[in-house]
């Protein structure tokens, strides 16, 4: 079904009597179109005033934690313990109003103050009787009180705050007691929370959506043991990988901010070719060099590849639905982990670091060559552009590792800026001369 | 009441007990443990949610046991620390423990850090490492002041350490410890640090 936006309806509601009254439409016809747009209306979410109400209550909110942070010495013990408590009984009503209430600008700022308050009241009760430091311990607490309001009030500040704060907890879990596998359970609710919103309507989770697909990656790259260095490779391939299927498949004709999944797994698949251009990055990889000393996990063998082995069969299973061969972000998203798995079996049975490194170069080459080719064909400037940028990328590192005089770099950069300028020059022509057409 | 209000319900419960159930337990060990005395260095560092603390460097952070016995201990092992009084009236830890204490209330519940060592200096100028004991993790090394104090409390306090006259009072109740006050040359180290120059 069609929805349109409020002020649509608003006028299609005024047009309606004077279509009426010319005889265009009978009053039949005309309640039948009333009936129809009234359900029809889109719930637009005034970004802007939710921005304002979710920035004024994380300012509020930090302001207090200032206040309290300047440590009031001369209230006692009892009267500070009570004043703890006082932001904590603000965020209460304030989100008691919100559940009651609903409006995403109310829900939102108070999910904002409540996350802040819960962690401030912790912290000013540690000051007042100078706890130690226990950071993993202050997170994860801190996250589990925050977890339900994503749910109750629901409000996607909450979740950003639920989800910044399990990705912190598992980097002071893992400096802490040298694993956080308690990551993964923590993450249920995240995932739960933007599959609901995603299934109501696919464009409401996008901000959630755009938190988690950033946080994930970080979160991975502390997760993972690391015991057999150069699996994280694999690991990335088929995670970012799976994420640009995954924007192919839920939002096939949506891209860059609108497909979060799509973008995030096509940079990061362009970020990690970028990385494997460089010979240093395939020395002593495989399990051959598997690390034994004590800051590494022994179980992490198995962890590790646990990990590694669920993200590639969840790419596989997605790949083979979604691969299309007239698709070119299928294509390189299909390609990427494949190229990425013999790459890194070849450099951990053999001394294959030369043979990767010039594999690697050529598929950057030829990504960037195939997004610049597209991207002319389709006259889409962006995709150009990203092509060029990857080009670009690619030709200035490797001319800066080579030994070429001054004047040949000179005259390469001029060639290449100005083939970026004249590209971009022509396209944008192509694409006026394509609109005054149509019109 | 709908159910999202019963659940908003639980959920205020559990805001308000895990801090209210952290001062239960700060209070008891307060009202009940006995005082010690650590001797202690003071230095001024700062936290963005807590504010400004005086960090606490423990002097005698170790239990004096032997080197094989401390080796023996995995690093990171949670055990108890049990603690005397010597002639000066400071507290030293005595031995470890990985069950809990069952005879006395005076133990500290904490963490191994592995060997701990002195190092000495030979007459030959080189340095040698001179085996102490099991370091252990001092659960009480931050002391939260006002943010105008803490820099001149650091400065007075490592004046007092030393002449060996800064010393940390901690009361220790079944393995928990809550500091009460810091003393630096004789008077509360909040005290020392009001004082205009």
């Amino acid at each position: 079904m069609r929805k349109i936006p409020e002020k649509c309806r608003q006028w299609l509601l005024q047009e309606l009597p004077i279509l009426e009254n010319k005889g265009i439409l009978s009053a039949e016809s005309r309640q039948r179109l009333d009936d129809y747009y009234s359900n029809q209306v889109e719930s637009r979410v005034h970004w802007a005033a939710i921005l304002c109400a979710g920035l004024g209550a994380l300012l509020i909110g930090g302001g207090i934690i200032l206040l309290f942070a300047h440590n009031w010495e001369d209230l006692s013990r009892t009267a500070r313990a009570v004043l703890s408590f006082c932001p904590l009984a603000i965020a209460v009503v304030l989100s008691a109003l919100a559940i009651r209430r609903g409006g995403t600008g109310l829900c939102e700022s108070a999910g904002i103050f409540h996350s802040l308050a819960v962690g401030a009241c912790i912290a000013l009760i540690g000051q007042t009787y100078h706890l130690p430091s226990n950071t993993p311990g202050f997170l994860l607490v801190w996250a589990l009180l925050v977890l339900p309001l994503i749910f109750l009030l629901p409000s996607t500040g909450a979740y950003l705050f639920y989800i910044t704060l399990i990705c912190s907890w598992s980097g002071a879990a893992q400096d802490e007691y040298g694993q956080a596998l308690g990551f993964w359970l923590l993450l249920i609710p995240a995932v739960i929370h933007v599959v609901r919103l995603i299934r109501r309507e696919a464009h409401e989770g996008l901000v959630s959506l755009w938190g988690l697909i950033l946080m994930l990656p970080i979160a991975l790259g502390i997760v993972l043991e690391r015991t057999v260095p150069g699996l994280w490779i694999i690991s990335y391939a088929c995670f970012y990988s799976l994420s640009g299927l995954l924007g192919l498949r839920l939002y096939p004709t949506e891209s860059g901010w609108r497909n979060p999944l799509q973008t995030v797994g096509l940079a990061g698949i362009t970020g990690l070719t970028y990385i494997f251009t460089w010979q240093n990055m395939w020395h002593d990889i495989g399990w051959s060099n598997t690390r034994h000393d004590g800051n590494y996990q022994e179980w992490g063998i198995w962890f590790d590849s646990a990990i590694t082995l669920g993200l590639a069969l969840a790419w596989a299973l997605t790949a083979v639905k979604t691969l299309q061969r007239n698709s070119l972000p299928s294509l390189i998203l299909c390609s990427f982990p494949l190229l990425a798995c013999a790459a890194f079996f070849f450099a951990s049975t053999s001394e294959g670091e030369i043979i990767n490194t010039l594999l690697f170069n050529a598929y950057m080459l030829a990504l960037g060559l195939a997004l610049l080719a597209q991207g002319c064909r389709s006259t889409q400037l962006r995709q150009v552009n990203y092509g060029m940028a990857v080009l670009g990328l690619l030709l200035i590192t490797r001319f800066f590792d080579s030994d070429f005089g001054f004047l040949a770099r000179g005259l390469v950069f001029i060639l290449m800026g100005s083939c970026f300028l004249a590209t971009n020059l022509i396209i944008a022509r192509k694409k006026h001369q394509q609109q005054e057409a149509q019109s | 009441m709908n159910w999202r209000m019963i659940f908003f319900g639980l959920l205020i419960v559990a805001q308000v007990a895990v801090p209210l159930r952290m001062i239960q337990q700060r209070e008891t060990v307060l009202r009940e443990g006995e005082l010690f005395r650590f001797k202690t260095e003071p230095i001024d560092p700062a936290d963005p949610f807590q504010g400004r603390y005086v960090w606490l460097q423990i002097e005698d952070d170790f239990v004096p046991i032997s080197k094989a016995a401390a080796n023996a201990i995995d690093y990171k092992a949670t055990g108890y620390a049990l603690l005397n009084v010597d002639e000066q009236g400071f507290a030293k830890f005595t031995d470890w423990s990985s069950e809990r204490p069952t005879l006395t209330t005076n133990y500290l519940k904490t963490k191994s850090r592995g060997q701990a060592v002195n190092w000495e200096q030979l007459p030959d100028g080189q340095r040698t490492p001179v085996h102490e004991g099991l370091g252990i993790d001092i659960p009480f090394t931050r002391f939260y002041m006002d943010e105008a104090k803490a820099p001149r409390a650091e400065r007075l306090a490592r004046e007092a350490t030393r002449n060996e006259d800064c010393w940390v009072e901690v009361r220790i109740f079944n393995g928990k410890a809550v500091i009460e006050d810091v003393i630096a040359e004789g008077q509360s180290l909040r005290d020392l640090a009001s004082i205009e120059e």
